[in-house]
């Protein structure tokens, strides 16, 4: 705990530098941290606050173009400037890491028996042999099922949630000081979340080390560590006991992450709306391993006969895990893909339609996608991207017209219109969002999907989005499908939510009755793994 | 793993089929004849000539007859060499080309591999640099330029070592046709091997293996030399189908008694089977090391396991 | 891992600089390559600009000086004029009995038993080293003549060929057929390639197996061997040789192409561009292109110097452009032949040469560093 102040872990002034060719750019500025034995500490901060390059640095594991200065004493001993043979002393066995990509963090070309194996062989000497026993003893520790056959597997072979739990299995192999976990659950699905952070909490009751949790996500914080300390560009803004932070923030940044938890909720459309998309027995498949000359395939089902009822003004979440179909469904919705089904664009039936008898509706059935960084062309100016709807859909409109409509879509979305000439690299990954979402709004649509057009932003900037989004929809009465994995966005959203699992719906109804009342368990452990931990 | 390698040695007929339709109309089509010398042949002799070479049939005829015979390891004639058929002409010089060959590849592998580590290892450093320029050097001069002064510098100025022929087979012999053939490739794997290791230092999972304090000498060569081999893998098909089917500048230069030079004489000649001959055993060293370095690619990767 | 890039504060008046403006900013820091660039363009000027202010041209022959080696000296000198002067005189049986040069002109006088015919001045004109010889003075009734003329003092800084050709001018119209060969066959895989790629890329499905599996069968046919049969086979124009170059090297360009038309397909701003109702055509035009140009100027500067080497290699076989044309390989091909005698005719084209091919790498890691940053 804070107050014993048995502090194994002490940093004071550490500063990381990283020469670029646009000039030195300060990631870390000087900052003191502590970690006391046993406990959890949680490092908070957005993309770009330094939190993962300070631990990269006392681990000595910075790109090559960065420079770190300052102390680290571990046990009196320091860290920063240790030749590395000395420093490889302390890492993987006094402090050792897991980190946030499962997927590319073990070497593909060994198996994971070998590679929990080799910290052990390295540190405390012996063979590959005498190793496995205590190999086979870590894997049945971090919950991954008949360890005996598993240990000769290669990591594509296993599960994103497996992979992770072989990072720890790693981790522990040598007893360690400290774990020091880099957003060790990011890139997993939430489910799956909650029980590497669960199997986390359990190990550390068991050996007793200190977990430093660098993460940005605040919900895993409240519920896991005991100290959190918040960062920002560089420089820690506060730090403190979790239950106070939460309580009372004393910056103004923690206050205003704090804040930026979406909150509020939607109130359903009258009933009387009309109901304006109509998707039934909607069916998407995909052929897998086609041969050459079209021998038999097998045939994967994304989406399998799902229906869904948009009306006017209305906000349908989807929600699901990776896998679940429901980025598919809503471009199946679209027509955007071939499917089965019949669909209905107001009192049009459109299951028939082609692309080009569908490009005159196109105006009206707008698309917002997920990565900010990967839905504009990065040739083009913010001009040129938000106005290319209007080049199939107005093609008789003049410059000077397109010019005005763009400068006012941009102050719709509350973009400088002074910017239009500009390149979208030149933008964050929020003023993007942005622009894509003024692209779909200078048609005049009447239907947007949302697919997860908040999930790769910061929570503070998320909140933004979600504020504009919610003010289009009052000013345009849009309707929306809002599709995504992260529940909290979702219930401050949408009035009806859809549960999706492996291309089906499994349960759906208003918003509040989901969230408070789930009937199916896949819905109570999604729920439960979002707010409860 | 058997079935794998028996599925692509039967995907191989069809290639080489097509490798010698293509080939065989080709040469057919062009204008001329291998008997089209500069002082025309008496009327008599060149009917003579065509009938014995099956020359007087129409095309589809002799593609037919060719396709047989080649079926059953026949060749044909050489139209130049009259005493030898094709497969003859190609067993002598094969065992030349693949001796010299097969040492050339030796060193442009290992000497390309162990440069561009060391390169990537010391990356932007003076050893960098210089294994880099040389490479670019390797690269950009041709083998025409380099053997000549080869020969200048360390047969004739510096009496060394011979300037060419195969003597009595000895080793002395080997060594300056080997590092003319084998230097372009030497600068080709240093590239891939310095460009593939410097990306194989920058993945994740070398990190973690930094991470978990594993002695750089384990990190460098377990983990990221062997990921690194893939690409440098992937090159060893091309590269030695080249260099064991003989060189026609390098045996041109040296004189060496191989079968690169056929190909050179026989398309200048318009010697159709000793062309076709080679054509076809090139044809057959690409399928045969591509699927070698399939098996070894497997081998190393276990992502892409032949079951 | 968290970004470190610090995005710049937007401020209002600027425009904003595009991905190929940031990209020529990045071209123009890095040293190597611009050097290469100068040496290319001093390059490509010397060899398309140089024959206009040489005396030679590139199929002269001059019978004196065969084989003589690079010197900054005019020649002749005045003692092998000497010699040369001696040698016409036998030639013309006449004694010589002075001989003076004075700048670019001489005297001589020549005697002999018989009147001498006066237009034996022929024999001296026939010569590479006189011209205009004129009798000025006949004496002894003609049995003695004072002849005076002009030297005709060459340069010959890179020597001459063993045909007697002034090197220089022929190492300046090899570059122009190896530049021309190397720019004019990558254009033309260049454009075959970028189709065919982009059509496979684009279309997909069972048309992109086909098309795809028709590039891996030529790419088993042995390739520089296509090249060699097809130019033996239909002759040896500089027209065919770069066509034919051309037509083999597509194929790295078209799995190229392919493989950027695929990567940007799946691109969520295609799907964007869908999602708006944009036709096949002008998604092809405003995204499809724009984006594969930067990977496409970078393959283009290494096929030029593949190509070079090809036509060398061509050359060295003796199968390149028909003399009295000539390339630069066909030059080192020569100099190959005579490198003990004459090492010159090796050393001078191979110097122009590699120096172009090291130019065009180091241009094409430049540009390839310059489009594509992340690999820094």
């Amino acid at each position: 705990m804070a107050e014993t102040k048995d502090s194994i872990l002490a940093v004071r002034g550490l500063t990381v530098d990283f020469s670029t060719p646009d000039g030195t750019v300060e990631a870390v500025k000087g900052i003191d941290l502590d970690v006391n034995a046993g406990e959890t500490l949680a490092v908070v901060g957005e993309s770009g606050s330094g939190k993962s390059q300070t631990m990269m640095g006392i681990m000595g594991l910075l790109a090559k173009n960065g420079t770190v200065s300052g102390s680290a004493r571990y046990r009196g001993q320091e860290l920063i400037g240790l030749p590395p043979k000395a420093l490889n002393d302390v890492r993987g066995s006094k402090i050792t890491m897991i980190f946030q990509e499962p997927m590319t963090s073990l070497d593909p070309l060994y198996t994971i028996g070998r590679q929990i194996a080799e910290p052990i062989v390295h540190h405390r000497g012996g063979t590959f042999k005498e190793a496995k026993k205590r190999v086979l003893e870590l894997l049945e520790l971090v919950g991954i099922p008949e360890p005996a056959r598993r240990i000769d597997s290669y990591p594509h072979e296993l599960s994103g949630g497996q992979r992770q739990r072989v990072m720890i299995a790693m981790a522990l192999a040598n007893e360690p000081d400290i774990l020091i976990a880099d957003e060790p659950t990011t890139a997993l699905d939430v489910t799956i979340q909650a029980q590497i952070l669960q199997l986390l909490k359990s190990l550390q009751k068991r050996f007793g080390m200190a977990i430093v949790l660098i993460t940005h996500d605040l919900g895993i914080v409240k519920h896991f560590a005991e100290r959190v300390a918040v960062m920002r560009r560089g420089e820690v803004v506060e730090e403190g006991r979790t239950t106070e932070i939460f309580e009372r923030p004393k910056a103004d940044y923690t206050k205003m992450l704090l804040a930026a938890e979406p909150s509020g909720s939607k109130a359903p459309p009258p009933g009387h709306a009309p109901i304006i998309l109509e998707g039934r027995d909607v069916a998407v498949e995909y052929a897998i391993g086609k041969g050459l000359f079209g021998g038999s395939s097998a045939v994967f089902r994304a989406v399998d006969g799902v229906n869904l009822r948009l009306r006017q003004g209305q906000t349908i979440g989807i929600v699901g895990e990776s896998g679940s179909g429901k980025s598919t469904l809503g471009r199946a919705l679209l027509r955007l893909l071939p499917s089965n089904g019949s669909y209905r664009f107001g009192t049009t039936d459109i299951s028939g339609f082609d692309r080009s008898t569908m490009r005159p509706l196109r105006r009206e059935l707008q698309l917002v996608f997920q990565d900010p960084y990967g839905s504009l062309s990065p040739r083009l100016t913010v001009g040129e991207i938000i106005t290319e709807g209007l080049y199939v859909h107005e093609p008789g409109l003049g410059r000077a017209e397109r010019d005005r409509r763009a400068i006012a879509a941009l102050k719709e979305v509350g973009l400088d219109p002074a910017s239009r000439n500009r390149y979208p690299h030149e933008f964050s990954g929020g003023q993007r969002q942005r622009i894509a979402i003024a692209r779909a709004m200078i048609l005049k649509p009447r239907v947007v999907i949302l697919d997860e057009p908040t999930s790769a932003l910061d929570r503070s900037v998320q909140g933004q989005v979600i504020e504009l989004l919610r003010d289009l929809q009052g000013k345009h009465g849009l309707s929306y499908i809002f599709i995504s994995h992260d529940l909290s966005v979702v219930k401050a959203m949408s009035d009806y939510v859809i549960v999706m699992k492996n291309g089906r719906i499994i349960e759906e109804g208003e918003t509040d009755a989901i969230f408070e009342t789930p009937r199916e368990p896949y819905t109570k452990t999604l729920i439960g793994a979002a707010f409860n931990v | 793993m058997i079935s794998f390698v028996l599925r692509r040695l039967a995907s191989a007929v069809p290639t080489l089929f097509i490798v010698v339709t293509i080939s065989f109309f080709l040469m057919r089509f062009a204008p001329g004849g291998p008997f089209n010398l500069e002082r025309p042949l008496p009327p008599s002799t060149m009917e003579n000539l065509m009938r014995t070479y099956h020359l007087d049939q129409p095309l589809w005829r002799q593609y037919l007859i060719y396709l047989s015979n080649a079926v059953t390891g026949d060749f044909g004639p050489s139209y130049i060499y009259h005493d030898n058929n094709v497969a003859q002409l190609i067993g002598k010089g094969l065992p030349y080309s693949m001796e010299l060959g097969f040492y050339a590849l030796i060193l442009a592998v290992v000497g390309g591999v162990i440069a561009g580590t060391i390169a990537a290892l010391r990356q932007n450093s003076f050893l960098d640099f210089a294994v880099m320029s040389i490479s670019t050097v390797g690269v950009t001069v041709p083998n025409f330029v380099v053997g000549p002064v080869l020969t200048l510098i360390f047969a004739i100025m510096l009496s060394w070592l011979p300037a060419g022929g195969w003597g009595d087979g000895s080793f002395r012999f080997l060594i300056l046709p080997m590092i003319a053939l084998a230097l372009p490739q030497l600068a080709v794997f240093a590239r891939l091997t310095r460009g593939s290791m410097i990306e194989a230092l920058h993945t994740d999972h070398i990190r973690t293996a930094k991470a978990y304090g594993l002695p750089s000498r384990v990190v460098v060569v377990t983990h990221a030399m062997r990921g690194a081999m893939l690409p440098v893998v992937s090159y060893l098909a091309p590269c030695a189908a080249a260099l064991l089917t003989g060189s026609a500048v390098v045996e041109t230069i040296f004189t060496i008694p191989g079968v690169g030079r056929y190909f050179v004489l026989g398309a200048i000649n318009r010697d159709y089977t000793l062309v076709m001959g080679t054509v076809v055993l090139i044809a057959i060293f690409v399928i045969v090391f591509n699927l070698l370095v399939d098996i070894l690619y497997g081998l190393l990767d276990p992502r892409v396991r032949h079951d | 891992m968290t970004d470190i890039v610090q995005v710049p504060a937007i401020s209002p008046e600027t425009k904003g600089r595009s991905l190929f403006q940031l990209a020529a900013l990045r071209f123009r820091r890095n040293r190597a390559a611009m050097a290469g660039c100068v040496m290319l363009a001093l390059i490509a000027l010397f060899s398309f600009v140089g024959p206009f202010f040489s005396p030679h041209s590139y199929d002269q022959v001059f019978p004196s000086y065969v084989s003589i080696g690079p010197s900054l000296e005019p020649r002749p000198d005045t003692s092998t004029l000497q010699e040369v002067m001696e040698s016409v005189a036998a030639r013309a049986r006449v004694t010589l009995e002075d001989f003076k040069v004075e700048g670019e002109a001489f005297t001589a006088t020549v005697s002999s038993e018989e009147p001498i015919d006066p237009r034996a001045t022929r024999y001296f004109d026939r010569a590479n080293e006189f011209e205009h010889t004129k009798v000025v003075a006949t004496e002894d009734d003609g049995r003695r003549l004072k002849l005076e003329g002009q030297v005709d003092r060459e340069y010959f800084p890179f020597g001459t060929d063993s045909n007697g050709r002034d090197l220089l001018v022929r190492v300046m119209l090899g570059g122009q057929i190896s530049i021309a060969v190397g720019l004019l066959a990558s254009l033309v895989s260049l454009g075959i390639g970028v189709v065919y790629g982009a059509t496979s890329g684009y279309v997909g499905g069972r048309v992109d197996n086909v098309m795809m599996r028709f590039v891996e069968i030529l790419y088993s046919l042995p390739f520089v061997f296509l090249v060699v049969v097809l130019v033996v086979f239909f002759g040896r124009s500089f027209i065919l040789i770069f066509l034919v170059i051309g037509a083999v090297e597509w194929l790295d360009m078209a799995r190229i192409v392919r493989g950027q038309t695929l990567a940007l397909k799946r691109r969520e701003f295609v799907g964007a561009a869908q999602a708006l109702g944009l036709t096949d055509w002008q998604i092809i035009r405003r995204h499809i292109i724009p984006n594969t140009i930067g990977p496409v100027i970078v393959f283009v500067t290494v096929v030029v110097p593949k190509v070079i080497l090809l036509e060398s290699f061509l050359s060295f076989l003796g199968l390149g452009v028909q003399a009295p044309l000539t390339s630069w390989g066909a030059l080192i091909s020569e100099g190959a032949n005579n490198i003990q005698s004459a090492p010159w005719l090796l050393i001078f084209p191979a110097i122009f040469f590699v120096v172009t091919l090291f130019s065009l790498n180091f241009v094409g890691d430049g540009l390839r560093d310059a489009l594509d940053p992340k690999d820094r």
